[in-house]
Formats: C-alpha cells, structure tokens, sequence
C-alpha cells in the first residue's frame, strides 16, 4: 500500500498520522511534532483533553513567534489569541500525513502579520492618544497644544467612564479593530450583543464630548 | 480575557471535523462538478454544427487542450493555496498552460491572416461569447469558492482569482463545443476578455463570499 495512494484517500487522519510513525523510521527528528500531529488528529475526531493538550503545549511557541514579529507584548498576546481561533476555526485543514509544525507556524505568522497591516491601518487613519499629546500645535501656540492634551484626557476619561460591556465592545471592534465574529469569541458577548454595544458606546462618547447625540 | 481561558472556551467549543480533501481529491470532484455543468449547457444549447469537422482538422484541439490545462493547473494550485502549509509559488503552477493558451490562440490568428488576409483581424461583437461565458463561468466560480472555503482564512485573494479562472476556462471549454466563432481573433479577445472578467470578479468578490460560506459550515 503506497503512502501516494494513501495521501489521495479522503479519511482517516489516525491511518495517516500511524503511516507516518511507521515510516518514520530510526531517526525521528522531532518525536515533538509526531506527538503534536497525534493529538491535532485526535482533536479533528472531537477529543477535547488531546485538544487542551496540543494548545497549551503549543502556546509558548506561538508566544514566541508572535513576539519576535510584534515588539508589543500586548499586541502580541493578542495575535496568539487570533492564531489560537484560526487554529480552532481551520483545524479541518491540517493534514496528518503531513509534519505540524508547518502548519501551525503558518498560521501564526499569517496572523502576526495581519496584526502588522491593521497597525498600519491604524496609524494611517488615527493618532494614538499619546501621540496626539506630542504633535505640535498647528499654530505653534503652548495654548493649543495644551487643548489637544486636554482634549486625549477627555476622551480616556469618557472611554474609562463607559459601563464595562461598552467598554470591551468599543475596544475590540474599534482599537483592536477585530471583527463582529472575532470580538465574539474574544468576549462572552454575542455578535447582536457586539454591535449594539458599540453603538451604544460611541454615542454615549460623541454625547459627553460634543454634547450633541 | 487571558490566552488561558480561550483555550477553555476553544476546548468546550470542540466538535469533530472530516479533514479537508486533499488538493489532488478537491480538484477531482471539482472537475466532476464542472463536467456536468457543462456537459447539461451543451445539451440545452446544442453542439455546433461543424464540432467534428473542426476537431479532426486539428484546428481547435490545441486550443482546447490548453484551456483544459489551464482550468485543472487553476483549480490545483487554488486547493493548494487555500491551506496554510503550502508554498505560495503554487500561484504560479497555471501560468504556462495560460501562456500556451494565449499562443495557440495567437497562432491561430497568424494562420488566419495567412489563410484570408487582413479580414482575419476584423473584430466584431459577439455578445453570447462573453454570455455564456459569464452565464457558466459565476455559477461555477461561486462552486469553486465553496470548496475551496477553508482557504478564507488564509489566500482568500489568490483562492478565489485561482478559482475564477478555473471556472472560466471550463466555461470557456463549453463555449467552443456550442459557439460557432470562425475567426481565431475574435476567439482570442471575446474568451480572452470574458475570462479576465471572471477570473476579476472572483478576486474582489470571492473573499467575501468566502467569509460568508466559512460561517455557514
């Protein structure tokens, strides 16, 4: 029976992943990706403890990668939550004939940079709060410059002031700019429960500092 | 929330999943699934009256043989792409058979300007070219973006281009079997436009539709 004709065959990730064992052979390099491909295809078949397993033995390597690739630590750990979802959503993709690790460090890369682009984004459309404080005043007055650093501590007061579910919803969709679905999973809100936050949140802001709804 | 407790939540979220068909299995089924597309669009329509003729003159074979590559070249590499183990030079695998593409339609209209001279190069309109090529080649290229889902979270882009551009090379397959179109430059720029046309739309709209039968299942 040949590993070509068994790569072409549709089920089967525990035959798969036992045919790479047993043509393994004596020198088996990384008997860690071996047992990361044994619980992967253990968890496609709905084993939870396998599952629990490979994700908190993983969870360094991804915090590690993520790291490297975003200097932020918050930033980070919030790309190892991302890869930590795409791994759940796109596990039917991984294929036990095949080593893990590749897998794995793709998608987490893929998310790194992806946190990458919307930083980009983001600094294209906004000023970070600090930031603002250390643009100089379009006039070169001391006097405007202090409305602008008046004006960032305003808004963190109002942001700070929001009831806790607006707070998380407008944090998630606006500043970590993730979408309905992913702000979500990341809370225990429900997409309906997301948006209406948000909305409720960003009147609630434009309110208290413009005084008009 | 901690990475920690997502975890928990991912762990309790846990339901079996069939693993997705390997690219060379995906692509199989995908032509099956276009196959009788087509073959039900050549019934409704008719073939051409002179498909034999043309055939055994070895005129269109090349032709045909290379949108035929280029369809299953497109379809492959967008299986492959739509996983996140694979190279991205999978992108690449199409373009020779594109490229053959191109040539024998090329070809076909330097014979042409030899045959009968520079009434080869008259351009007409021929309206149920890009017609039926669009007409088959969406409908199939939303079949395309429905197989290859799982590569949202990955390529959507290059997926969903991949796999308009293999739908519209089998639709493109289908035409020349019912369309009668004699000169080889109105093949080329009629097919020509019709596919970019597909193969565009799958790239700005596919990702989206992607997402959307993502969520669905």
């Amino acid at each position: 029976m040949s590993k070509t004709w068994l790569l072409a065959y549709p089920s089967g990730s525990s035959l798969m992943v036992k045919l790479r064992l047993a043509s393994a052979g004596p020198n088996v390099n990384d008997a860690r990706d071996l047992r990361w491909s044994r619980l992967m295809a253990a968890a496609q078949s709905g084993d939870r403890r396998a599952y629990e397993e490979l994700l908190n033995e993983c969870l360094p390597l991804l915090r590690q990668i993520c790291r490297a690739k975003l200097r932020d630590a918050t930033e980070a750990e919030d790309a190892v939550q991302d890869t930590l979802l795409t791994i759940h959503r796109a596990r039917a993709t991984y294929d036990a004939s095949r080593p893990f690790r590749p897998w794995l460090v793709a998608i987490t890369e893929r998310r790194a940079l992806d946190r990458i682009r919307a930083r980009g984004r983001r600094s294209g459309r906004e000023a970070a709060l600090d930031l603002a404080m250390d643009l100089p005043a379009p006039t070169g007055s001391a006097d405007a410059a202090l409305d602008a650093e008046r004006e960032a501590a305003k808004l963190r007061n109002a942001v700070q002031d929001l009831p806790e579910s607006q707070r998380i919803a407008l944090g998630l969709t606006k500043l970590q700019d993730l979408s309905l679905q992913e702000a979500s999973a990341r809370s225990r809100m429900s997409v309906g429960a997301i948006k209406v936050a948000t909305h409720r949140a960003m009147q609630t802001l434009r309110r208290r500092l413009t005084g008009h709804d | 929330m901690q990475s920690e407790d997502l975890i928990h939540r991912l762990v309790d979220d846990l339901r079996p999943v069939r693993p997705a068909r390997h690219p060379g299995a995906a692509t199989a089924l995908w032509l099956a699934l276009a196959t009788a597309v087509i073959t039900g669009a050549v019934l409704f329509l008719g073939l051409r009256h002179d498909l034999a003729e043309r055939l055994a003159s070895g005129f269109d074979a090349p032709q045909l043989v290379m949108t035929l590559a280029t369809g299953v070249l497109a379809a492959f590499a967008a299986f492959q792409l739509a996983l996140p183990d694979r190279s991205r030079l999978w992108y690449l695998l199409p373009l020779p058979a594109a490229l053959g593409w191109l040539a024998t339609m090329g070809w076909g209209c330097l014979q042409d300007f030899e045959r009968i001279g520079p009434d080869a190069l008259l351009i007409g309109v021929s309206l149920p070219c890009f017609s039926v090529i669009m007409g088959l080649g969406l409908p199939l290229t939303m079949v395309m973006l429905w197989l290859s889902r799982h590569g949202a979270w990955f390529s959507p882009g290059p997926v969903a281009a991949l796999g308009g551009l293999s739908a519209a090379s089998m639709a493109s397959i289908g035409l020349s079997l019912v369309h009668h179109l004699d000169a080889a430059l109105m093949v080329l720029i009629w097919h020509g436009i019709s596919v970019l046309v597909v193969t565009a739309i799958a790239a700005q709209v596919g990702p989206r539709v992607m997402r959307l039968a993502r969520s669905g299942g």
